[in-house]
């Protein structure tokens, strides 16, 4: 006998979950952990254990689903959407310029210039858009740095990483996003042939210079995909997780106070994503047949696993609605799991954890949030505040 | 079944059964052992399940495995001749009484 079909819901709507996905999460986990979302066309997985069974099972989830927009967005067949040794040879092309010795030898102490610089042009009096006037930017700037194109400004870096970001979640296929990010593709282009030509010429430890000048090279057209997909996929979230994580500490006084007092920056930093999942849903495709909690997943299906959802499984985490740093355990899915496993994670965890974390609260001791409820958060694929009104002094 | 005994930075030892088959890492996992994060599943993605398998280990546990390299790598903590992905050691009979070191940081 074949198992029955997910139940279908008809109730939930993008915007709900655009919203405020959380209570809707919350039920689901209760009482249909996996479901059809009309809305979404989507089967929703909302249990941690289903999310990480699904991501570490590449050979029945496969990345690539050929009907997202995401090739279109990218003018390019991503690693995020191959599965593999192909998906391997690409990603472990850039994983030398990601991997933890060499931020630390040859971009933290840069990091920590830029940061200290873009710290000391905030206005010192008054409300202060940390997410727009910080969070953004410097993200923008670690990340242009590493990927191994300086010369591109911090509002570049962000139009295109929003541009690439619209493009591929244009699930309605409407001509606009596609345009704005052909747009971004034609600057990106431009601009990467001579970044190409430079470090060929000045080889550094750059994830383009790494990738251009090794032994037995990816194709061009593969590596200049990489960094789009570099692009698209780390500013939001550490910008967002930044945010967050300083939203979290300044409405917890108490907790700021054992976080400063311990130096627990990198713990903070976990619990924040932990609590609001800068990428709160990835997509797969089953390739046969396959059974989840009694609900048969028919081949050619799309699963969400929602981490945002498996984040704060209650069968995990005691109350893990709440941010709360000191938490006994937290093994968070906000990395992912299995190959596509964040290839960026060593640089977020370092650079806003290690780094900014630190230096903002050290710097702006009395730094508040006078009014919490002025907070905005959004997102359903991608979530955080989208505005953080703080007084610095 | 096969134990397994890890030894934390700060020298806390914890002994484990392990199930046949399964990995260092996930055992250490499943049982909440501190200081093996094995944050990718065992993809080989992530280098956050790095330890250093005890001297009088090294020859059962055997070598690295093909792309293990490239991953220690990208290990936080510094990388020894003694150092394996614990994802990449599956618990056997043969392997009962194993100790491994684990790193000061993971991250
Ligand atoms: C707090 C910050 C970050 C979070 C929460 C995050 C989260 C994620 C998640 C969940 C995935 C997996 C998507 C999937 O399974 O389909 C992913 C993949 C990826 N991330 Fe990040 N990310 C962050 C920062 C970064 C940064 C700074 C970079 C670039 C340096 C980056 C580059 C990538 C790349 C290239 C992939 C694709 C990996 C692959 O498909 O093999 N990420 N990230």
């Amino acid at each position: 006998m074949t198992a029955p079909l997910a139940p279908i819901d008809e109730t939930i709507t993008i915007d709900q979950l655009h919203l405020d996905p959380y209570p809707i999460y919350r039920r689901l986990r209760a009482e249909a952990p996996v479901l059809r979302v009309k809305a979404v066309g989507r089967t929703f997985l909302t249990k941690a254990a289903d999310a990480k069974y699904v991501k570490d099972t590449p050979a029945l989830f496969s990345s690539d689903d050929p009907r997202t927009p995401m090739k279109p967005a990218f003018q390019a067949h991503t690693l995020m959407r191959k599965d593999g040794p192909e998906h391997l040879a690409e990603r472990m092309a850039m994983a030398p310029a990601l991997m933890p010795k060499t931020i630390e030898t040859v971009w933290a102490p840069l990091y920590r210039q830029f940061a200290s610089d873009y710290m000391d042009r905030l206005p010192t009096d008054g409300i202060v858009d940390l997410h727009r006037d910080l969070a953004g930017p410097i993200a923008a700037r670690i990340l242009a740095h590493i990927l191994g194109i300086p010369e591109a400004s911090d509002e570049d870096m962000q139009e295109w990483s929003e541009a690439l970001i619209h493009g591929a979640g244009n699930f309605g296929w409407r001509p606009e996003p596609f345009e704005r990010s052909d747009r971004a593709n034609a600057e990106m282009n431009a601009l990467l042939d001579r970044a190409i030509e430079r470090v060929r010429a000045e080889p550094d430890a750059s994830a383009l210079s790494v990738m251009v000048n090794a032994a037995d090279p990816i194709p061009l057209s593969q590596i200049v995909a990489n960094i789009k997909i570099a692009i698209g996929g780390g500013i939001n979230e550490p910008r967002d997780a930044l945010s967050t994580i300083v939203y979290g500490l300044l409405t917890n006084p108490d907790q700021l106070e054992e976080v400063r007092a311990r130096g627990a920056w990198g713990t903070a930093f976990e619990e924040g994503i932990r609590w609001v999942a800068p990428i709160q849903a990835s997509s797969r495709r089953a390739l046969e047949d396959v059974e989840i909690r009694g609900c048969l997943i028919p081949r050619g299906d799309t699963v969400m696993t929602i981490q945002a959802s498996g984040n704060r499984d209650e069968e995990l985490y005691e109350d893990g609605e709440t941010f709360h740093v000191f938490r006994p355990r937290n093994n968070h899915l906000s990395f992912g799991s299995g190959p596509h496993h964040c290839a960026g994670s060593h640089v977020a965890r370092r650079t806003v954890g290690k780094i900014l974390l630190e230096m903002l609260f050290t710097r702006f001791p009395a730094m508040s949030l006078p009014d919490p409820s002025a907070v905005q958060w959004r997102g359903f694929g991608f979530r955080g505040p989208i505005n953080l009104p703080v007084r610095l002094t | 079944m096969p134990h397994v005994t890890y030894v934390a930075a700060d020298g806390t030892r914890t002994t484990l059964d392990a199930a046949e088959g399964a990995s260092v890492m996930e055992t250490a996992v499943r049982n909440d052992v501190g200081g093996i994060i094995g944050e990718c599943g065992g993809a080989m993605m992530c280098a956050t399940c790095h330890c250093y398998v005890d001297d009088a280990w090294t020859a059962r546990t055997g070598p690295r495995k093909d792309g293990e390299m490239d991953l220690l790598d990208c290990a936080a903590s510094p990388v020894t001749d003694a150092s394996r992905l614990s994802c990449q050691i599956r618990m056997t009979q043969d392997l009962d009484g194993l100790v491994v070191h684990l790193p000061e940081a993971q991250v």
